[in-house]
């Protein structure tokens, strides 16, 4: 999410420009901390499964690194064909 | 009321609120999509830290389709918000 959200604003006066700018960046912040709460409890739920040790094993951990890696390529893919059709763009089935 | 013939300042808070929230949906609509799709299309076991080919194909098609479901959802809700 970013500031092309805001489509047009060109025709604004500055103070609602900057009010308009003031809530992107609120909620880009809520949504990234969303984002990671989200992560972890995904990468959680999807690789820990035991509890005979307090610490993560080797594979665990591996696990975990390979789910966060994957989730956000998967969010940046994402974002890319949601930005395509917004803006209307055409594409292969 | 202002001779300008601006929006006043009640309009123009309305025009926020309405904008604040419009963003909200787009945002709760962006990550709805994007764990939906990685409901939908990735293996779970997650041999490697790489989409492989078929993941990537299955999530432009699941993109696809989601916001086709949004449009007709849309429609039949008697189109608000508009896209």
């Amino acid at each position: 999410m970013d500031k092309s959200m805001l489509g047009d604003l060109d025709g604004l006066p500055e103070e609602d420009k900057m009010r308009m700018a003031a809530m992107v960046d609120q909620l880009q912040i809520r949504d990234s901390l969303r984002m990671y709460n989200s992560l972890v409890e995904r990468c959680f739920k999807d690789c820990v499964d035991t509890f005979r040790r307090k610490t993560l094993d080797k594979q665990e951990e591996s696990c975990v690194r390979r789910c966060a890696e994957k989730f956000l390529k998967h969010s940046m893919r994402v974002g890319m064909r949601f930005a395509e059709l917004n803006q209307g763009v055409a594409t292969p089935d | 009321m202002a001779a300008k013939g601006g929006p006043s300042n009640l309009e123009k808070e309305q025009m926020f609120g309405m904008a604040e929230k419009e963003m909200e949906y787009r945002v709760d609509l962006f990550n709805r999509l994007t764990h939906a799709c990685f409901d939908k299309c990735i293996d779970k076991r997650y041999k490697e830290a790489e989409l492989n080919m078929g993941e990537n194909s299955c999530i432009d098609r699941c993109v696809s389709k989601y916001w086709q479901v949004t449009n007709l959802v849309g429609q039949m809700l008697g189109n608000r918000p508009q896209m």
